[in-house]
């Protein structure tokens, strides 16, 4: 109601009457009624540009071969099962490996970053944050697209790449858990004589150990998400044999590489669910 | 024969923020346990933080059996830390870590790195913090955590902490004010005889006038960051609290 007052009606009268509130609403209509019109003409001009004329109206045919193309999908190449046994462990390790380089690659990131520890914080700050951004602003399969140019075709890249992508999640949980310690046991423990390095196995660790891990085993849960696709650029597991199927217009094959990604999935989230419960 | 020496002691936060101590003087000696009192703000916090720097000096000397504290290297200053032992008000211990190993870091100073990665402390030191453990009567709970203790419980693993250290000095910073008064006493008690059989000074923050004048026997009152009293508990009477405190003391 101060607001009314003192923008629009500029009055220094104490009560509002009913007069003075509809005045300002009439007064508001306008700018809504333009915001409105406007947020549709965006949607319209959108649907245009990307689905009236992008689409391929010709090839997708009548509505009966939309549901026909899509019911390719439907069953399920068992014989492929037994070859995405490899694929679907590569996958995980992937994942696993990838996670694990990603937190080896953390601890500088974190300790840079995290305003209370970083160890010179006008120039080291900023690069701990920057490595942070930069590995979160790109998205996997552009690092995949780039490890893959660097490594090759191959595991190896996929590996780079979640451990890469994974730096910007992590790394900031735990700069963020570093950043709201208390900060009575590290007196404590310098108050002993103990040295820096001591002061962040005593003070730091053991007061932010279950959010990192937690955090970390989150994150894997994710990165079996993301191997599981990364594939598609040609760095290695599920995704690789997904492309072959989509290549070879197995559709059945797919589906079968589709509730192989899912099955992994679930037991990721089964073993994050039980492990993260145990830490916290 | 004294041990501290504090001569014209100033510290203040940033160096453009107002000075929290204005030139503070005092000696601790041999036997002394003496009592820092004053109003909430009044930089007793500060003070005691300044004697291991935990909190810089702005000016001013500390001397510590001699050699003046404010001019130590980093690896000096650590090797003066492991012979003054600390206790907190909020106890400051290590929550998810054992009551062993709260006692084990009061050692690290003395401990290599490599030992404290894979926390290989040497027999002795857990010898003397099972000793100790049983000096405050947690024989009990050596392997339970930290933060599973009492409030009591804790203080006295707090306690256990700094004599691991074999202090030459014992700082206290309101060892009692997170403690219910009946704690409160018990554990002044168990300090003063564990400092007594150590031969240990002690300084000691403390905001309860009574427990002060129970337990010490020096006082000093400082008031924003100046001294204002200094002398016997029997020799502080209602008017030189009055002074301390700016108030009416009833």
């Amino acid at each position: 109601m101060n607001f009314i007052k003192k923008t629009i009606l500029n009055t220094d009268q104490t009560v509002l009457k009913a007069e003075d509130i509809i005045a300002y609403r009439s007064r508001k209509r306008g700018s809504r009624i333009f915001v409105y019109a406007f947020l549709s003409v965006i949607v319209l001009w959108s649907v245009k540009v990307t689905i009236i004329e992008d689409t391929d109206w010709e090839r997708m045919g009548s509505i009966g071969k939309v549901i026909s193309s899509a019911a390719r999908f439907f069953g399920v190449d068992f014989n492929l099962f037994p070859d995405l046994l490899i694929p679907s462990l590569e996958t995980l390790m992937i994942s696993f490996l990838g996670t694990f380089l990603g937190v080896l690659i953390c601890i500088p990131a974190t300790w840079f970053g995290a305003l209370n520890i970083t160890p010179f914080k006008p120039i080291t700050y900023p690069i701990g944050r920057l490595l942070m951004t930069l590995s979160r602003s790109i998205h996997e399969i552009v690092w995949a697209l780039f490890f893959v140019s660097v490594f090759g075709l191959g595991a190896l890249a996929g590996i780079f790449s979640i451990a890469v992508r994974s730096v910007g999640f992590i790394a900031k949980m735990s700069a963020e858990a570093i950043e709201d310690i208390n900060p009575g046991p590290i007196e404590a423990i310098r108050s002993t004589g103990a040295n820096g390095f001591q002061v962040l196995l005593f003070g730091i660790i053991p007061q932010v150990i279950p959010q990192v891990l937690s955090v970390i085993i989150f994150e894997w849960e994710i990165n079996i998400r993301r191997s599981a696709i990364l594939g598609l650029v040609g760095a290695g597991g599920l995704g690789l044999v997904f492309f072959r199927q989509m290549n070879t217009f197995n559709f059945h094959g797919v589906t079968a590489v589709i509730l192989a990604i899912l099955g992994i999935i679930i037991i990721g989230e089964f073993v994050s669910h039980y492990v993260r419960k145990k830490v916290t | 024969m004294s041990i501290l020496k504090v001569k014209d002691l100033c510290a203040s936060y940033s160096s453009s923020g107002p000075e929290i101590l204005k030139g503070i003087s005092f000696d601790v000696a041999e036997n002394d346990f003496l009592a820092i009192i004053g109003p909430s703000g009044a930089g007793k916090s500060t003070l005691i933080r300044c004697i291991n720097r935990l909190v810089e000096p702005t000016s001013g000397q500390i001397y510590f059996h001699g050699q003046d504290i404010t001019k130590l290297s980093l690896r000096g200053l650590r090797n003066i830390r492991r012979g003054i032992g600390m206790i907190f008000q909020e106890f400051n211990l290590i929550d998810r870590m054992s009551v062993m190993d709260n006692l084990l870091s009061g050692r690290l100073g003395f401990t290599g790195n490599m030992r404290t990665l894979f926390k290989a402390f040497k027999r002795q030191d857990i010898d003397s913090a099972l000793k100790l453990l049983e000096r405050v009567g947690l024989s009990d709970q050596v392997d339970k955590r930290a933060d599973e203790l009492s409030g009591g419980q804790r203080q006295r693993v707090g306690i256990a902490r700094a004599l691991m250290q074999d202090p030459k000095l014992l700082l206290l910073d309101e060892p009692t004010s997170s403690l219910d008064p009946k704690i409160s006493r018990e554990i002044m008690n168990l300090v003063k005889e564990m400092a007594f059989e150590l031969k240990v000074p002690c300084l000691c923050n403390i905001h309860d006038v009574q427990l002060a004048m129970d337990f010490c026997n020096k006082i000093i009152g400082i008031q924003e960051g100046t001294k204002m009293f200094e002398g016997t508990p029997e020799s502080l009477n209602k008017e030189k609290l009055q002074e301390i405190y700016a108030m009416e003391v009833l």
